[in-house]
């Protein structure tokens, strides 16, 4: 072994992860090597020298700083309006739809390919030998697939509802915090705007427009709550 | 073969890691403190920062140095406190604080335009900090020469030597593979030894 490769493995071998012949190997070469030897004391002790550096006592004011900037912090949050602390909330999420999204797009394509390549008219007519060429390829059952992914989707549905629910409950209550500045015809237009939007996310039968409609409903409360945009009709779902 | 055993050199002697003793809480310590201090318990709020004000401060003092630590450290602080809140346990609390610590110390130096300490440039273009020569004690020689060091070596150094962290931890903190931690922390103190000089076990031993 040179001396390059001994130097390459003197930090590994001094914090002690050389074993058995790797470790000898570098042992018999310091002992006849005075050059690396030199370096491998060195080299001991710097690291020794570097684990026995004193620790360093912060001053005083850190905790003082800390708690002058903590507060410095909440007087600002406090500043921010309402809206953007509520979205604040609910942008780390945002991913995990992202993810959803794409497990979804995954398991769709995965269903519609397989569902497809089944119901493949060229298939019904082909030869025999083509339809045993074809049965060379082993056959994972399609409802095993949709079965596995299906439990998944219905978990992340179930939270994007949820987080959807969430982020509508508070924005409902910033909207009663500020309705008493409203006119009596902007209340009742609200109320009125909410209540159908509330219905046709009870009325959607599948996921994907309950989903949309969750979002038309929160859509519409940010623009009340944040912009005082109540509108008088439309917004419909 | 006896001649060689007689006068046979002593060696360096591998030893296995020791980690500095530490304040570590048990995990399930760390869940009641994160619980309390995310309920604003200013109680807890204390108690996490005196268990971790010595690493913290200490790892922004070697990484950005003195004048600017309190100020690194300060930042740390009010981002774990306001953080905890979306902490979630992926790792040890002690992890994310060092990764905390890091990023916002290797940050401030990239701010404030210190590029080249980045780097494997330049270094001999640096002057040598007068402290070294007015103290001919290892321990000041040794900050002395960790000043000098590229932040990234400087970061690698002080996790793994100085603190005594694992490969394995210094990986997860620095966002790397186990394997770059251990070619880094070998160049960094191929690094420390050439600003150090030759000998440094004969000449650079501490009179205490």
């Amino acid at each position: 072994m040179t001396c390059e490769h001994v130097q390459k493995r003197l930090t590994a071998y001094l914090d002690g992860e050389l074993d058995g012949d790797r470790g000898s190997v570098v042992r018999g070469h310091l002992r006849a090597c005075a050059t690396c030897r030199q370096i491998a004391s060195d080299e001991a002790a710097l690291r020794d020298g570097l684990r026995q550096l004193p620790p360093v006592d912060p001053p005083a004011s850190l905790w003082a700083g800390v708690q002058a900037r903590l507060a410095e912090a909440e007087v600002a949050d406090a500043k921010r309006p309402a809206w953007r602390r509520a979205l604040a909330r609910w942008a780390p999420l945002a991913p995990r739809y992202a993810l959803g999204g794409l497990v979804a797009a995954a398991a769709v394509t995965a269903i519609w390919w397989r569902t497809h390549r089944d119901a493949d008219p060229e298939q019904a007519t082909a030869t025999p030998s083509q339809v045993l060429a074809a049965d060379t390829t082993p056959a994972v059952p399609a409802t095993a697939l949709a079965v596995d992914i299906s439990a998944d989707l219905a978990a992340e549905s179930d939270r994007i509802t949820a987080t959807y629910a969430e982020t509508a409950a508070e924005l409902l209550a910033l909207a009663s915090e500020r309705r008493h500045e409203w006119a009596p015809d902007e209340q009742q237009a609200f109320d009125a705007q909410v209540a159908a939007l509330r219905s046709a996310i009870d009325d959607a039968s599948a996921e994907r427009p309950r989903h949309r409609a969750w979002r038309s409903l929160i859509r519409y409360l940010q623009n009340a709550v944040v912009r005082d945009q109540i509108a008088l009709a439309g917004g419909a779902p | 073969m006896s001649d060689l055993a007689d006068s046979a050199p002593a060696l360096p002697a591998p030893t296995l890691a020791e980690p500095r003793p530490r304040v570590a809480a048990a995990l399930a310590d760390d869940a009641q403190l994160i619980a309390a201090c995310r309920r604003g318990e200013a109680r807890a709020m204390e108690m996490l920062y005196h268990q971790y004000k010595r690493r913290v401060f200490g790892m922004a003092h070697r990484i950005v140095g003195a004048s600017d630590a309190e100020e690194v450290a300060q930042e740390v602080f009010v981002r774990i406190f306001r953080a905890l809140a979306n902490f979630r346990g992926d790792s040890a609390l002690s992890t994310w604080i060092y990764r905390l610590t890091v990023n916002a110390a290797l940050s401030h130096l990239s701010k404030r335009g210190r590029r080249n300490e980045v780097g494997d440039d330049g270094l001999g273009d640096l002057p040598a900090p007068p402290v070294a020569e007015r103290d001919p004690g290892l321990a000041a020689r040794i900050e002395a020469a960790l000043a000098r060091l590229p932040a990234g070596y400087r970061a690698i150094l002080v996790l793994h030597d100085v603190e005594g962290l694992s490969h394995e931890e210094c990986a997860a903190i620095l966002d790397c593979r186990v394997g770059t931690c251990k070619s880094q922390l070998h160049k960094a103190r191929a690094r420390m030894r050439e600003l150090l000089g030759p000998d440094l076990e004969s000449h650079g031993k501490d009179p205490a």
